[in-house]
């Protein structure tokens, strides 16, 4: 009995773990298929051939649109992503039929388009008109960035996103900013207490996680799945801009509280640096970006970005970072033929590198090159006289888009890591004395240079 | 598991059931039975370790969905609306008013209202309006109708107040001196009993509708002449109406939406709220062909004077040319109304923290102002500023058109300005001419970015400088010697009487008879002879026609002109020094122009029209025009008054005139 018992029972227990795994299956797949549809609906999607209901919802939006004259331009990077690969094909034949729904058929929630706030008159028409059409609509509004360093400024909440949903599928219309700098912003998405969280599944959507920066781009006007959209003229690179495009605003309201604390110096001295250095970093930027070199905001520069928002007026240069794989010969004699004379260059490219140029009356543009290692960043310096080399550890680190003495620049995102490897904790108090051999948190001593080699790893100007 | 052993003297049964066979089958084979439990076992495992999964799987998709869209798409803010005005579904308010010679207040439902007992401040009847339909206040307003003119102000306000609306009236100390019959009687008509027989000191108040019932009026006489009336407190109830009621019934557009949210709350703007006729509150001006100024962005300064920036924003939204999407109001406080007025032309309104006090306050305005439409129009290369007490002409924007260019290409150029200093009614003649000045007139004017970012920002005055920004933009360390271009005839009018630096006495002066272009499409005069160089050369080409007149007559009689039309005439007067400026203050005065400081001059030459001639002026020996004076005359001076009249301040400069 006892036999029979023990083998009922695990026959029994083995049938109920089966029944209850396959409901676990069952109840996975539903939650999926519901929650992160485009892995499934992909496969589905492909099997089943077209799906016409984004195709329709995207030819009424386009109509309902066009029919308030806003331009808007596609921007949805899946779409943009299959167009690139077509891109000489589509160019060629704007206007020829489509044999086939290829692009707006894929079965998806969203498709994004960009608006140029500039480009329409916040029409409220446009809304009604979407309502009839049978649009639900969600407007998302906060602040307006570009007020937000001004002093006790407030202006009205601008619209940084907006969707429009009809059927299954919705249209998420992101609004562009121009910003001082000469470049696009798009701003994050909240969503505010009394809003619907599930109008549509927020999180997969493609912009607003982050505030983004972009360079203002060429449109070009194409017919594709028989629909005319404007597009951005060069897909790829605008994909590869936006997988870069985070934005970084600055701290506004610390910096006021900074200044409470340290009053900024308002001497005629500082004003004069300030502008120097301003026109200095335009002119590294603009001869950086032509080279295609990616450059960032270092040392002082950086500091005084992240705690004061300005140049530091008593730091009496400009420091820039650029990681030694982005190096390129031409660095120097671009640099010399933008009127910034070498001034030193200390190690090789193999090793700590660091270029000097001057600029105009005593205003230094110090370029440092980054070495990536597994767990650290680090950078070099060189002391002249003793041939002594120095090591500044800093941890990994990414870039981020930022807004600086107008100008769209690159800054650590982790810029509170960055600066306090620099600086140490302290760093929120200013300091007037810097020795760059000793005072940094992160310095390390790297041996001596060899005196043979000393030639040409210590040259000045 | 116990050994089974087989018993051969049972024998399969019949009656045995298919499980016990399949048992017994499995049971002689031992090897597989085991293999099955094992099997089993495991199968056992699995299941459970595969389930747990599972369970944890869903558990983190689920949790991560949370957890994105409570992090990554919340507001960080709680940005809890609360509602401006509880809702209150009352039907009766309760109103105090009281009035006495040194203090005034009003309380709506135990609300004060209206509280005033300042000294020696705020003299006369106070009105208060409120919505027949929420019972919120529309409008406050006093009319020190111990003074004259104010009883009509009064009446305008009165008239303007739509029909339905609750009106409260208060006295404080002294209401009734130069109070007129035209005033009394339109109190009378609201159904004031009291009104027409009040007098000297009386204390009064008054609760009613307008065009409709009295909800109580109470009044005090005054016994003596040198005595007030008693102090008196009225209490009373007024019924609200629906909010239907309150409201007119325009057709439901976008413009009459902002129209109705508008009316309901604010009250004095007249026609704008009229239900039957309506005036619009979209112009549609005509474009103007090949504007140069259409990207321009236009920054609108204003303080807390709703009505004027009513005014301001009417006739800048009328000029053609306008481009509606650039204009942005930069308002100095957290004040509704001047907001109010902002939304009601569907313009966008930026207010402003005010930092630091009076002049320095304004001058932190403007700052503030400036930088934020940079940042907002950051492709912008210039800016067009004005300030909430102008009229705009309605070329303004086609003069700017015209003459925008100079600006950009000419680097001794400051600004161009809409404003002249000396162009009034008898000294401004042609809208299509203009002049270089040294002097920066402001009151409507373009701001070249650079100059703002790389020179005046930077050093703008800080809050704790008590600086006018003008004066300080027209010290030579910033103006470096440039300077501005304006119109003969100004294309902006000055029409606040209210102010910082502003009284009516003050504005009668020196504003009310400045000249105001009215005329549509002026194509200006010869811009490029606007140039540094051209100008030059256009001065002397002036000079060398103008006719010198008589220097032994007195430049101050109508007679020192011939009585001719579009002459040239120049006079020389006594300019030792480049700051020399005593005769030419002393002629400004008796020519009734700006006389406060120098203003129009241009190398010691300055402009202007007489009788219809074109006058100049040049300073001798200062002026490097001087030249162009002839040996025999002698230049003209005129000596200034006795020193302690010099000395006195502004108003009594401008009362010297008469001596």
């Amino acid at each position: 009995m006892q036999k029979i018992n023990r083998n009922v029972v695990l026959a029994l227990l083995s049938l109920t773990s089966l029944v209850f795994l396959l409901f676990q299956l069952c109840y996975y797949k539903f939650y999926l298929s519901q929650k992160n549809g485009a892995a499934f609906s992909k496969v589905r999607g492909s099997q089943s051939g077209q799906d016409s209901t984004r195709w329709h919802v995207v030819r009424k939006f386009l109509g309902l649109i066009s029919s308030h004259n806003i331009p808007v331009y596609l921007i949805d990077p899946l779409i943009l992503g299959l167009v690139d690969k077509d891109i000489e094909q589509i160019r060629s034949s704007p206007d020829g039929p489509s044999p086939e729904c290829k692009y707006f058929c894929a079965p998806r929630d969203f498709t994004t388009f960009a608006l140029l706030d500039k480009t329409w008159k916040h029409e409220v028409g446009l809304f009604r008109t979407a309502e009839k059409m049978g649009f639900q609509w969600l407007k998302i509004i906060n602040k307006d960035p570009r007020l937000d360093g001004m002093d006790d400024l407030s202006g009205m909440e601008i619209p940084l996103h907006y969707i429009f949903k009809l059927a299954s599928h919705a249209i998420h219309l992101v609004v562009f900013y121009e910003r001082s700098g000469n470049f696009l912003w798009h701003g994050p998405l909240r969503l505010k207490q009394h809003m619907d969280r599930k109008f549509v599944p927020f999180r997969k959507l493609h912009f607003g996680r982050y505030p983004g920066a972009y360079e203002k781009p060429e449109l070009l006007l194409v017919s594709i799945d028989d629909l005319k959209v404007q597009i951005p003229k060069n897909p790829s690179s605008f994909l590869q801009e936006m997988s870069h495009s985070r934005f970084l605003e600055c701290r506004y309201r610390e910096a006021r509280a900074f200044f409470q604390l340290y009053p900024d110096d308002a001497s005629l001295d500082a004003v004069e640096f300030r502008k120097k250095a301003k026109s200095l970093l335009h002119l590294a930027a603009l001869t950086l970006n032509n080279l295609g070199v990616k450059f960032w905001l270092s040392s002082g520069t950086c500091l005084g970005w992240y705690r004061q928002c300005n140049v530091i007026p008593h730091s009496k240069d400009v420091d820039l970072g650029i990681f030694i794989r982005d190096y390129k010969a031409d660095i120097i004699p671009a640099f010399q033929k933008a009127g910034l004379p070498l001034k030193h260059k200390f190690g090789k490219v193999e090793d700590s590198l660091e270029l000097s140029f001057q600029g105009e009356d005593d205003v230094k543009l110090d370029i440092f090159f980054f070495y990536e290692e597994d767990d650290h960043i680090w950078n070099g310096g060189t002391q002249a006289k003793s041939g002594k080399k120095f090591k500044y550890l800093f941890p990994k680190f990414t870039l981020c888009w930022t807004e600086f003495v107008e100008l769209k620049i690159h800054v650590p995102c982790e810029t509170l890591q960055y600066v306090e490897a620099n600086y140490g904790p302290e760093w929120k108090v200013p300091v007037k004395t810097w020795d760059w051999k000793s005072s940094p948190s992160n310095v390390q001593d790297n041996g001596v240079w060899p005196v043979d080699e000393w030639d040409d790893v210590i040259q000045i100007y | 598991m116990d050994e089974w052993k087989p018993n051969p003297a049972v024998k399969p049964h019949k009656k045995r059931s298919w499980y016990l066979a399949w048992k017994y089958k499995l049971m002689n084979q031992r090897a597989l039975r085991k293999l099955c439990q094992t099997g089993a076992v495991l199968f056992l495992l699995v299941t459970v370790i595969v389930n747990i999964k599972l369970i944890l799987d869903t558990r983190r998709a689920a949790y991560e969905e949370e957890e994105e869209s409570a992090q990554d798409y919340d507001d960080e803010m709680l940005n809890v609306e609360v509602p401006r005005h509880p809702v209150n579904n009352k039907k009766v308010l309760d109103v105090e008013v009281y009035s006495s010679r040194s203090k005034v207040y009003v309380a709506v439902d135990g609300t004060t209202v209206l509280e005033d007992e300042a000294r020696e401040q705020g003299r006369g009847i106070h009105v208060i309006v409120l919505n027949q339909a929420t019972g919120h206040v529309m409008a406050k307003r006093v009319f020190d109708t111990y003074s004259p003119h104010e009883d009509e102000a009064m009446v305008l306000f009165l008239n303007m107040v739509a029909r339905g609306r609750i009106l409260i009236f208060t006295i404080k100390d002294e209401g009734s001196f130069h109070l007129k019959e035209t005033a009394k009687n339109v109190l009378k008509s609201l159904g004031s009993q009291v009104a027409p027989f009040l007098s000297w000191r009386d204390m009064w108040t008054f609760v009613g509708k307008k065009g409709g019932e009295v909800y109580g009026e109470k009044h005090a006489k005054s016994p003596a002449l040198s005595t007030w009336g008693d102090p008196v407190l009225l209490k009373t109830e007024v019924h609200l109406t629906s909010v239907e009621d309150a409201e007119c019934h325009w057709p439901d557009t976008e413009l009459n939406r902002r129209r109705k949210r508008f009316c309901s709350k604010v009250e004095g703007y007249g026609s704008v709220c009229s239900c039957k006729d309506p005036t619009p509150i979209e112009f549609n001006p005509d474009p103007l062909k090949d504007n140069k100024v259409f990207d321009v962005p236009v920054a609108v300064i204003a303080g807390n004077r709703p009505n004027y920036l009513y005014r301001m924003l009417r006739s800048l939204l009328s000029a053609q040319g306008v481009n509606p999407q650039m204009i942005t109001v930069f308002i100095d406080g957290y004040y509704e109304e001047p907001m109010d007025v902002v939304e009601l032309f569907g313009l966008s309104g930026i207010q402003h923290t005010p930092i630091s006090i009076k002049n320095a306050r304004v001058s932190q305005h403007y700052k503030a102002s400036l930088t934020a439409t940079f940042n907002l129009f950051p492709d912008a290369k210039f800016a067009v500023v004005l300030e909430e007490d102008l009229d705009i002409s309605v070329d303004f924007f086609s003069f700017l058109s015209q003459s925008i260019h100079l600006l950009e290409e000419d680097e001794s150029l400051y600004c161009i300005s809409a404003w002249n200093d000396q162009g009034y009614e008898h000294t401004a003649e042609d809208p299509s001419l203009l002049y270089r000045v040294e002097t920066m007139p402001g009151l409507g004017w373009v701001l070249r970015k650079s100059l703002y970012k790389d020179e005046l920002e930077p050093k703008w005055p800080t809050p704790e400088k008590l600086w006018d920004w003008d004066m300080w933009m027209r010290m030579p360390e910033q103006r470096k010697g440039r300077e501005c271009i304006i119109p003969d005839i100004s294309r902006s009018y000055h029409f606040g009487i209210v102010g910082l630096n502003m009284n009516g006495y003050f504005h009668e002066a020196y504003f009310k008879k400045h000249k105001f272009n009215t005329v549509p499409n002026v194509q200006l005069k010869n811009v490029e002879s606007l140039r540094k160089d051209n100008y030059e050369t256009e001065i002397h080409r002036l000079l060398g026609e103008a006719e010198v007149l008589d220097h032994s007559k007195n430049p101050c009689e109508d007679s020192f002109v011939p009585d001719t039309e579009g002459k040239v005439y120049v006079m020389f007067i006594r300019m030792e020094q480049e700051a020399d400026f005593t005769t030419w203050t002393q002629l400004a005065k008796c020519l009734h122009i700006w006389d406060l400081d120098v203003r129009g001059n241009h190398k010691g030459l300055w402009r202007l029209f007489r009788k219809k001639n074109h006058f100049l002026v040049v300073g001798v020996p200062a002026s490097p025009y001087s030249s162009k004076k002839p040996s025999s005359v002698t230049p003209i001076y005129m000596e200034p008054p006795a020193k302690e009249e010099g000395a006195v301040a502004v108003p009594a400069v401008a009362a010297a005139e008469q001596t």
